[in-house]
């Protein structure tokens, strides 16, 4: 496989992994919004994707920034 | 730092197993994956009939799948907590330790977190978790918990890795195209040495509140019932230190095993176990103490229906599992490794089993009395799991073999780039550590430098003084 | 509207009728001998045995059981889909079709209530043909619990409706109380003050099972009086 071939499917996993997170984010949030729908301890699910959607994008965000780094970092 | 085909590479012993994998790995995975397919077939046939092909039964509704669920979680703790840990203090015997431990983290939360599912009654309805969860269910915290846990240990397993998987590439091993898609570009250059201390510093600050939050939530689904034995604050911390507890028993065993087989003797040396079980004996006494006041505050309450749960577990059907736990976690390794006589590879290797089978008992002592003693007169039994529950246990344990196994077959278990570092860097950085806070001892340290390390402290060793010969 | 149940245990002769009226009604599974040896046996309406004191001043009491229907239950705040809640009418309502089968409410339901289907329900040759139409027969691999016979409130909400009045309290009975032969069981709105299950309820006999846990159950039992 050539090193074109290569990079794009970095890029795709890369990419993937920022729809698994965001898939995840708006899981969260629709439970959300049917605990509010249904006035079933919206509190609680609040509470609870605050603290969890930051650490999925701030894990997303790593690999991006380690990605890019590695790839600017590259001499030419 | 320019790292390219140099044969023989100094670390070769490290590359051989992915090199010139030999016909036992064949046998092995060829075994492994006998015994899974063999287990995954009593699988199916739970799906078949219902869960009550199980033990469980009313009142005793959870068996051996939530007990094995909290005990892989558990030993899931081993490895990125303990890596973070160590990274974090600067400890340099760290080294050859924390690969092993990281992949056992991402194997074993993955098999962990599929038990509650093998558990359901209804497992073709687990996609109700999207669109009906509920979140004020702490069975809900844990899928959050545990899928954050799980890809921040596999990121955090993956990135120290870069290096190591562009030495193969460079190298060139087979499959090739595996090890360039996976090695992202790396060249070992100063610029991208800097963003990889970076990512990893960010990390391993961040695993750890992450490792801990599993372990608490899991203790949260027995903690937030109101049934006695369960109702407890201590719940959170105890099980975390019951899982950082079984956590490094499991990475004594897994490292004395490659240790064995791939004949790593050169890097895996007597002071790395006898520091490791060390701190195995202070988990083993912290872990008592928390057994103890979980148990007085019971007693000395004496609320009757505590003290049922209690008088089943000291003295009732459950006491040999009890009191086996109270052996295999505290009598057998606080003797073995308190004596310096007795803490050699083959004593250590006895307190680490012992240790995990005994932190499996206290899940279990955990789990079943709770349920078995319900507060209004119901007639109760003994839990007996049945073949079908063991066989699954088995599945849990060959899948983690072959997990590990098939990691060490394409990676190396003992970072090699760490290792190289170490060799090169760490005599001068320690040196330059302990004159730094040593009275009478000049800082002989470059201006621009002393301060960079001021402004972000704690500064990790894999940072500052590392990269200054490219 | 608060549905509510009060059982007086001086009427209650522990006949176990209820218990035998409940089964038939809701399609209970009838398990095998060597499953209820195991402890597998499903009753929505149970019959607990309290055993005071010591022979020769040992004294029996028996107490018909059900789902307690708690304004604050500790089960469906566990539930992680949902399978179980508590309805605007107070009945603490459980979803076969929703429900994953994590048993998670049964391990935090502080009476045990609650009873799961280890296998797919069977019925024993005679009461094949003799299942309620009414109330839907459960999966394999869920939980069921006493529903204070929802189906039945339905009904009589359907009638009300079609003779275009009010709901009267009296309309709607389980299958326990109908079936009650000293008349034990009292079936009604706990909120309405005139009707004679709120007088029952403020009886100084009155108790709760677990009062203490706070989950204010209602099922209320008035004590034996010697």
């Amino acid at each position: 496989m050539n090193n074109k071939t290569i990079f794009i499917i970095q890029v795709l996993s890369l990419s993937f992994i920022w729809v698994l997170f965001t898939g995840i984010a708006v899981w969260i949030l629709n439970l959300i919004k049917v605990s509010l729908a249904l006035k079933d301890a919206p509190d609680a699910s609040v509470a609870i994707s605050i603290v969890a959607i930051p650490v999925f994008f701030t894990l997303a965000s790593v690999l991006t920034y380690v990605f890019i780094g590695l790839q600017r970092g590259r001499k030419e | 730092m320019e790292r390219t085909s140099v044969t023989p590479h100094p670390d070769a012993a490290l590359l051989r197993p992915i090199e010139n994998p030999g016909r036992g790995f064949y046998y092995i995975v060829a075994i492994l994956l006998a015994v899974i397919f063999y287990t995954m077939y009593i699988y199916v046939r739970q799906l078949k009939y219902g869960l009550g092909v199980t033990g469980m039964a009313q009142p005793v509704t959870w068996g051996f799948y939530i007990i094995n669920f909290v005990f892989f979680i558990g030993i899931s703790h081993a490895g990125t907590l303990i890596s973070a840990i160590l990274r974090l203090s600067n400890a340099e015997w760290r080294r050859p330790i924390t690969r092993m431990a990281e992949v056992i983290t991402a194997i074993v939360l993955a098999i962990g977190g599929l038990h509650p599912i093998i558990d359901l009654g209804r497992p073709d309805r687990v996609l109700h978790l999207f669109y009906n969860g509920r979140l004020q269910s702490p069975l809900l915290w844990d899928v959050c918990s545990i899928t954050a846990y799980f890809t921040a240990s596999t990121v955090y397993l993956y990135i120290p890795m870069i290096p190591d998987i562009a030495i193969l590439r460079d190298r060139g091993v087979r499959p090739r195209w595996l090890y360039n898609f996976l090695s992202w570009g790396w060249q070992g250059t100063k610029r991208q040495h800097e963003v990889l201390d970076r990512a990893m510093n960010i990390l391993m600050v961040m695993v750890i509140p992450i490792a801990v939050s599993v372990h608490t939530i899991i203790s949260y689904i027995f903690a937030m019932t109101v049934q006695p034995g369960w109702h407890s604050t201590i719940f959170g911390p105890y099980f975390v230190v019951g899982a950082i507890f079984s956590g490094i028993a499991a990475i004594l065993v897994v490292m004395i095993i490659f240790r064995k087989v791939f004949r790593l003797e050169r890097y895996l040396k007597q002071i790395h176990f006898n520091y490791l079980g060390i701190l195995l004996l202070i988990m083993s006494l912290i872990w008592f103490y928390f057994t103890f006041s979980e148990y007085l505050t019971a007693f000395y309450g004496h609320e009757p229906n505590e003290m049922r749960v209690f008088w089943y577990k000291f003295t009732g059907k459950f006491a040999p599992y009890f009191w086996g736990m109270v052996i295999c976690n505290f009598v057998i390794p606080v003797a073995l490794l308190s004596n310096r006589k007795t803490r050699t590879i083959p004593g250590i290797l006895v307190a680490s089993i012992t240790v995990i089978i005994g932190m499996w008992l206290e899940r279990l002592a955990i789990v079943v009395p709770s349920l078995a003693n319900p507060r209004l007169p119901y007639p109760t039994g003994i839990y007996v799991p049945t073949h079908t529950e063991w066989m699954l246990f088995l599945w849990g344990v060959s899948v983690f073999a072959l997990g590990y196994v098939l990691f060490a077959r394409f990676f190396p278990v003992i970072s090699v780039w760490e290792i190289e570092e170490g060799r090169e860097e760490s005599a001068h950085i320690v040196g330059e550590r302990i004159k730094s806070y040593q009275p009478d001892m000049e800082l002989h340290e470059p201006e621009e430098k002393a301060s960079a390390e001021a402004a972000e402290p704690p500064p990790p060793d894999d940072e500052g003084g590392a990269r200054d010969e490219t | 509207m608060k549905w509510g149940m009060v059982i007086d245990l001086q009427k209650c002769t522990g006949c176990g009728e209820c218990v035998a009226a409940c089964k038939l009604e809701n399609n209970v599974a009838i398990v095998e001998p060597e499953e209820s040896a195991l402890g597998r046996s499903m009753l929505w309406m149970d019959m607990l045995t309290m055993y005071e004191g010591e022979y020769p001043l040992l004294r029996v009491r028996q107490i018909p059981r059900p789902c307690m229907h708690c304004d604050h239950p500790p089960c469906t705040k566990v539930c992680p889909v949902r399978a179980t809640y508590k309805n605007d009418e107070g009945i603490v309502a459980q979803i076969y079709p929703q429900c994953i089968g994590c048993r998670y409410c049964m391990a935090a339901c502080p009476y045990t209530v609650k009873s799961f289907n280890w296998y797919k329900p069977e019925w024993i040759k005679e009461n094949r043909s003799t299942k309620n139409p009414d109330v839907s027969v459960r999966p394999v691999g869920v939980v069921e619990k006493c529903t204070f016979c929802h189906h039945r409130l339905q009904k009589a909400k359907e009638q009300a409706k079609y003779e275009n009045r009010e709901l009267l309290e009296d309309d709607f009975q389980p299958a326990c109380v109908e079936s009650c032969p000293t008349g034990a069981i009292v079936f009604g709105d706990l909120d309405n003050h005139e009707h004679h299950v709120s007088h029952l309820k403020h009886s100084p006999r009155a108790m709760m099972l677990l009062e203490d846990l706070g989950t204010e159950p209602k099922v209320i039992y008035l004590r034996e009086v010697d």
